[in-house]
C-alpha cells in the first residue's frame, strides 16, 4: 500500500512537473515561415511553431491587417493549405495590398504573436511546376534533337495575362551534371548536341516575371538513338586520307613525271627513217643525214669494219646510161636503187644532180680484206660491175656481209640493205656499167668493188670551210675522174682488167682548187649544179681502220686525168686527223709511196681498187692485177692504194648514226 | 637611276619610292572601290524589308506615308514599354533597399503607406479588372501613368542632389520619367486606335485631362513622400500598368499568348 502510493507520488510528482512547465508559461512566439501565392489570386502563409513543445496545448491564430485599414482580420481557411497555415482564397486576397499577417499562438498560459509580415501578392508568387512535359526525339540520321514541351502550370492564369511566366529547363546525361538552359516564355525547346545512345533526365520549372521559381517538374527520361559513326568526323578522317592519298599521287606523279607524260602524251612519232641520224642533223651536217637516210641498215659502230667504209666513186663522163646500165647489171645496185630496176632512168627524181640520188652515183664500199679476197674470187666469177650508188643523198653501201654472202656465191642481195655505210659523195660512174653486164648477183658485191676499183678512189669533196659542206653539194662538187676507157664500166673484182680500166680514175682534187675536171668523161655527170665552192679536194678513202682510222688517200686534182692519168706523183692528202668540226684534215703527201703504208694490211682492201692497186703495190695477188694503164695503175694504185694517211676518225658522230665519214668538212689540207 | 631603283634610264626620272607609291596607287583605288561597294551592299541589305516587324513609327491620322500599325502591334509595344518600366522600378526600389535599408527581407515588415495615387481605384484583383470594361481599364492605366509625371520628374531632381545614391539611380530615374511619359504615350495612342475601331467607347474624361483625374490638393501628396515609399509606390504602379495592359491585350486582341 505505501508502496503503491510513493510511486503514485512519484508519478504525480513527475507529472506535475512535467506539465508545471506547460501549464505557466505562454507559448513560445511563433514564427511565420513564408507566405506564398501560387497564381496570383490566392496566397498562403505557414508558420512555425516555437521550439518549445507547445504542439497539443497551443493554438494557434494568424490575424492580419490590411493596407490602409486597421480592421484586424483573420485567417479564413486553417486547413486547406494544412496544419500551421492559413489560405487566404480569391475573395480575400487583393493584389498590390500590403498584408500585415500575424500569428498568434495562444495556450492556457498565455499567448504569443509572430513577428508580423508585409506581404504584398504579386510579389509573392511562385507557381507550380510546369505540366505534361514530353520530349520528343526528332531529327535524322545526320542529327537528332530532343523537342521538349510542357505547358503552363494549371493554376497560374497565363491566359489572360495576368501572369506572365517564364520557363527554364534541365538537361543531365548520367554522371554528368545538369545543364540549364532558359527558354524564356515559350513552352517548347530544342535540345541539340545529343550523345547518341545517351540517356537523359530532363526537368522544367517556371517563374513570374517578379516572382519566385517554382520547383522542378517531374523528370523524364529519354535516350538518345544511336547514330551512325558517319558523323563529321567520319567525314573529317575521310577527307584526311583522301588528303594524304592526293598528296602521295602527286608526289609520284612528280617523280615520276617524264614516264607519265610519256605515257600520257606519247611523243608523236617521227618519221622513222632507217639510218636517219638527228643527231648529225642537229649538228648541220645535213649532207651526211642525207647520206645516211640511204642507208637501210647501218653497221655498228662497235669494231665497224670500216673497210667496209672504202667506197670509191668514179664518174665517167659518158652518159648515165651507160652507168645505169652498168647500174642494171647490179642487181645489188638495182635492189638498192629506188624503184628498183629502173637504174636507167638518167635523170633522178632526186633534186640536184650528181647528188647521191644520182644514179650516176658510184657509191659502194668495198669489204674487208677477205671480202677482197673474196672480191677476188667473186672478180674472177664473173663480170660485175660494181656500181655504186648513192640515192638521193643516200649512199647505199654494200654491206660487207654481202660482201661475204657474195663472196659465197649467195645471191643475197640484202647487202644492200644491210649494213651499208654510206659515203658521202661517193659517187661511181655508171658508164662502167655500161660495159659490164656481166654483173650477176654474186657479184655485186664484185661490182661494186669493181665500180670501186675503178673509181679507185673515193672523190672526197673537201669542201673549204667557206663553202657549205652538204652532201649533195659535196657532190655535185666531186669532179670524177673519168675513169679510163675502160674504167667507164665499173667492174666487177673480178674484172681486173676492167677494174684497171675504171681504175683510179677519180680525181681528187686535194687542193681546195676548183672544181677539177672530171676524169671520167664518159661518164655523164647528172647535170651537176655548179656548186658554189670551189675549192674541193678530193681524196679517196680507201678504208676504215678498226681504229676508226679513215685511211684515205688523196687523190691529185688531176684536172682532167685521163685513164691512166693518175700519177704517182700526185700529191695525196693525209689527213692528218678530223677537225672539230668533224673534218677530215688531209694533209698532202707529196709522196705517193709514203702512202704505201696500208694499213691492216689486206683487209683495207675493200675496195677492189684498193685491192688492185695494193696487187700492184705489194704484190698481192688478190687481183690479178690489170695490166693496162700500169702506170696508171699504179698512179691509181697510189692514188687509190696509196697508203692513206689514217685518220682517225672520231667517228661517234661520223660513223655512228650512219656509217660514214663526214668527210664534207673542211679539211685544211696541210698542202 | 639604273642600279639603284631597277629603273632603267629609259625611265623618266622618278622619285625614289617611285616603286611604293605605284603600289600605293594600285592599293587606293581598290579600297576605296572596296569599301564603295561593301557600303551599297550594306545599304541594300538594310533596305531591303523583312518579313519580321516593320521600324514604323506611329502615324496620326492625316498622315498618309506613315506604315498604320495594327492594334497587336501597337499593344505589344506598349506592353514592352510597361515590362521595361516596371522592370527599372524594381531595379530603383531593389538599389535603394540594398542601400540605405541593407537590413529588410524581402517580406518587408513595413508599415502601411499611402502612394498619392491611392485615390485611384484600381482593380486588386484579377476577377475586378476583368470585370471593369475596357474604357475604365484604359482610363485607370492613363491615371497612374499621368500621377506619375510630376513625381518622377521631382524624383531625379532630388536624385541628382543627392551624392549618397549612386548615379547610375540618378539616370535610371531620369530614364524613369521618359519611360513613363512614352508609355503614357502609347496607351493614349492604343486608346484612340481602339475609339477609332469602335472597341471601346469614348473615354469618360478624356484623355488629356490629368488635373482632372486626381484631385488636387494644395501640396502634392507626392511631395510628402520619402523617395523609399516613392519608389515602393512607382513600383507597385507599374506593376499594375503592367498587368492592366495585358488584360486589356489579352481580352482585345487575343493571341496565343494568351
Amino acid at each position: 500500500m505505501g508502496r503503491a502510493v510513493g510511486t503514485a507520488l512519484l508519478f504525480l510528482t513527475l507529472l506535475n512537473t512535467a506539465t508545471s512547465e506547460t501549464d505557466y508559461s505562454p507559448p513560445g512566439r511563433p514564427k511565420l515561415t513564408s507566405c506564398l501565392s501560387r497564381d496570383k489570386e490566392t496566397f498562403t502563409c505557414w508558420w512555425a511553431p516555437s521550439d518549445r513543445d507547445d504542439a497539443l496545448q497551443t493554438t494557434y491564430a494568424l490575424y492580419y491587417l490590411k493596407e490602409s485599414s486597421d480592421v484586424v482580420y483573420t485567417c479564413p481557411d486553417y486547413r486547406t493549405a494544412g496544419a500551421n497555415s492559413c489560405y487566404f482564397n480569391k475573395n480575400n486576397t487583393s493584389i498590390w495590398v500590403n498584408y500585415n499577417i500575424t500569428v498568434a499562438a495562444t495556450n492556457a498560459h498565455g499567448s504569443n504573436f509572430s513577428e508580423p509580415v508585409v506581404v504584398d501578392v504579386a510579389y509573392i508568387v511562385q507557381p507550380h511546376t510546369p505540366e505534361n512535359l514530353t520530349v520528343v526525339v526528332l531529327g535524322d540520321k545526320d542529327g537528332t534533337f530532343f523537342r521538349v514541351s510542357w505547358e503552363s502550370p494549371r493554376k497560374a492564369d497565363t491566359r489572360s495575362g495576368w501572369i506572365t511566366l517564364i520557363y527554364e529547363l534541365r538537361a543531365k546525361l548520367d554522371g554528368a551534371d545538369w545543364e540549364e538552359h532558359f527558354a524564356g516564355q515559350q513552352k517548347m525547346f530544342n535540345i541539340f548536341s545529343l550523345r547518341s545512345g545517351g540517356t537523359y533526365r530532363i526537368q522544367v520549372r517556371c517563374k513570374p516575371i517578379h516572382g519566385f521559381w517554382s520547383e522542378w517538374s517531374p523528370t523524364v527520361n529519354v535516350t538518345a538513338p544511336y547514330a551512325l559513326p558517319l558523323g563529321s568526323s567520319m567525314w573529317i578522317l575521310i577527307a584526311f586520307f583522301s588528303a594524304l592519298i592526293f598528296l602521295l599521287l602527286t608526289w609520284i606523279l612528280n617523280v615520276k613525271s617524264h614516264s607519265v607524260k610519256h605515257c600520257l602524251f606519247p611523243p608523236v612519232p617521227g618519221p622513222k627513217i632507217r639510218g636517219f641520224d638527228k643527231q648529225l642533223l642537229k649538228n648541220g651536217r645535213s649532207e651526211e643525214l642525207f647520206n645516211a637516210l640511204g642507208v637501210p641498215g647501218l653497221p655498228p659502230m662497235t669494231h665497224p669494219n670500216y673497210e667496209d667504209l672504202l667506197v670509191y666513186l668514179e664518174v665517167s663522163g659518158r652518159d648515165e646510161s651507160e652507168l645505169l646500165l652498168a647500174d642494171a647489171n647490179d642487181p645489188t645496185i638495182a635492189a638498192t636503187t629506188e624503184g628498183g630496176k629502173s637504174p636507167n632512168s638518167p635523170s633522178d627524181s632526186d633534186s640536184g644532180h650528181g647528188s647521191c640520188d644520182s644514179h650516176t652515183l658510184l657509191m659502194e664500199k668495198c669489204g674487208e680484206g677477205e671480202e677482197v679476197k673474196e672480191e677476188q674470187e667473186e672478180e674472177q666469177q664473173g663480170d660485175g660491175v660494181a656500181v655504186g650508188r648513192s640515192y638521193g643523198g643516200k649512199q647505199r653501201w654494200e654491206r660487207r656481209g654481202s660482201w661475204e654472202r657474195n663472196q659465197k656465191g649467195d645471191d643475197d642481195q640484202e647487202m644492200t640493205e644491210g649494213r651499208v655505210k654510206t659515203w658521202p659523195c661517193v659517187f661511181a660512174p655508171l658508164e662502167e656499167y655500161a660495159g659490164s653486164k656481166a654483173l650477176d648477183h654474186g657479184s655485186t658485191l664484185g661490182t661494186a668493188r669493181l665500180l670501186c676499183s675503178s673509181v679507185h678512189s673515193i672523190p672526197l669533196l673537201l669542201p673549204t670551210p667557206a663553202t657549205s659542206p652538204s652532201g649533195l653539194h659535196a657532190l655535185e662538187q666531186l669532179h670524177w675522174q673519168p675513169y679510163s676507157r675502160s674504167e667507164s664500166t665499173i667492174q666487177s673484182p673480178e674484172h681486173k682488167h676492167r677494174r684497171q680500166q675504171g681504175g683510179g680514175k677519180t680525181t681528187t682534187t686535194t687542193t681546195t682548187t676548183a672544181t677539177t675536171a672530171t676524169k671520167l668523161t664518159d661518164v655523164a655527170w647528172p647535170a651537176q649544179p655548179r656548186s658554189p665552192f670551189r675549192a674541193t679536194e678530193y681524196v679517196e678513202v680507201q678504208r676504215v681502220n678498226q681504229e676508226n682510222m679513215m685511211v684515205l688517200r688523196p687523190l691529185s686534182s688531176a684536172q682532167g686525168q685521163r685513164e691512166g692519168a693518175p700519177q704517182g706523183e700526185v700529191d695525196y692528202s693525209r689527213v692528218k686527223g678530223l677537225n672539230s668540226g668533224d673534218g677530215l684534215l688531209l694533209q698532202r703527201a707529196v709522196d705517193a709511196e709514203t702512202q704505201e703504208e696500208v694499213e691492216e694490211g689486206q683487209e683495207e682492201e675493200e675496195y677492189p681498187c684498193d685491192i688492185q692497186e695494193k696487187n700492184s703495190l705489194l704484190g698481192d695477188e688478190r687481183y690479178t692485177a690489170p695490166p693496162a694503164v700500169p702506170g696508171q695503175m699504179t698512179g691509181a694504185g697510189k692514188l687509190s692504194m696509196g697508203l692513206p694517211t689514217a685518220v682517225s676518225l672520231q667517228g661517234d658522230t661520223i660513223l655512228a648514226a650512219n656509217g660514214y665519214v663526214d668527210t664534207a668538212v673542211a679539211m685544211m689540207p696541210t698542202h | 637611276m639604273r642600279s639603284r631603283w631597277g629603273l632603267s634610264e629609259s625611265q623618266p626620272h622618278l622619285p625614289p619610292l617611285h616603286h611604293l607609291q605605284g603600289f600605293e596607287a594600285f592599293l587606293c583605288p581598290f579600297l576605296l572601290s572596296w569599301s564603295f561597294a561593301w557600303l551599297g551592299a550594306l545599304c541594300l541589305v538594310l533596305r531591303t524589308p523583312t518579313d519580321t516587324v516593320r521600324a514604323a513609327p506611329i502615324c496620326d491620322n492625316g498622315q498618309a506615308s506613315c506604315q498604320v500599325l495594327s492594334l497587336a502591334d501597337l499593344f505589344d509595344r506598349v506592353i514592352q514599354h510597361s515590362s521595361r518600366m516596371h522592370g527599372m522600378s524594381n531595379d530603383l526600389h531593389s538599389q535603394f533597399e540594398q542601400y540605405f535599408l541593407p537590413s529588410r527581407n524581402h517580406i518587408s515588415n513595413r508599415v502601411n503607406r499611402n502612394c498619392h495615387t491611392s485615390g485611384i481605384l484600381t482593380p486588386n484583383g484579377k476577377e475586378n479588372a476583368q470585370r471593369l470594361a475596357g474604357e475604365e481599364l484604359t482610363e485607370v492605366i492613363l491615371k497612374l501613368l499621368w500621377a506619375w509625371r510630376d513625381p518622377l520628374w521631382h524624383f531625379h531632381q532630388s536624385m541628382a542632389h543627392h551624392d549618397d545614391f549612386n548615379s547610375f539611380s540618378s539616370n535610371k530615374a531620369l530614364v524613369m520619367g521618359d519611360l513613363v511619359h512614352e508609355l503614357r504615350t502609347g496607351v493614349e495612342k492604343v486608346a484612340e486606335k481602339m475609339q477609332n475601331l469602335g472597341i471601346i467607347s469614348n473615354l469618360v474624361n478624356g484623355l488629356r485631362s490629368p488635373e482632372q483625374l486626381l484631385p488636387s490638393p494644395v501640396r502634392p501628396q507626392w511631395s510628402l513622400m520619402n523617395d523609399y515609399d516613392l519608389l515602393f509606390c512607382l513600383r507597385r504602379d507599374s506593376n499594375k500598368v503592367q498587368s492592366y495592359l495585358k488584360i486589356l491585350k489579352c481580352r482585345i486582341v487575343p493571341e496565343n499568348d494568351c
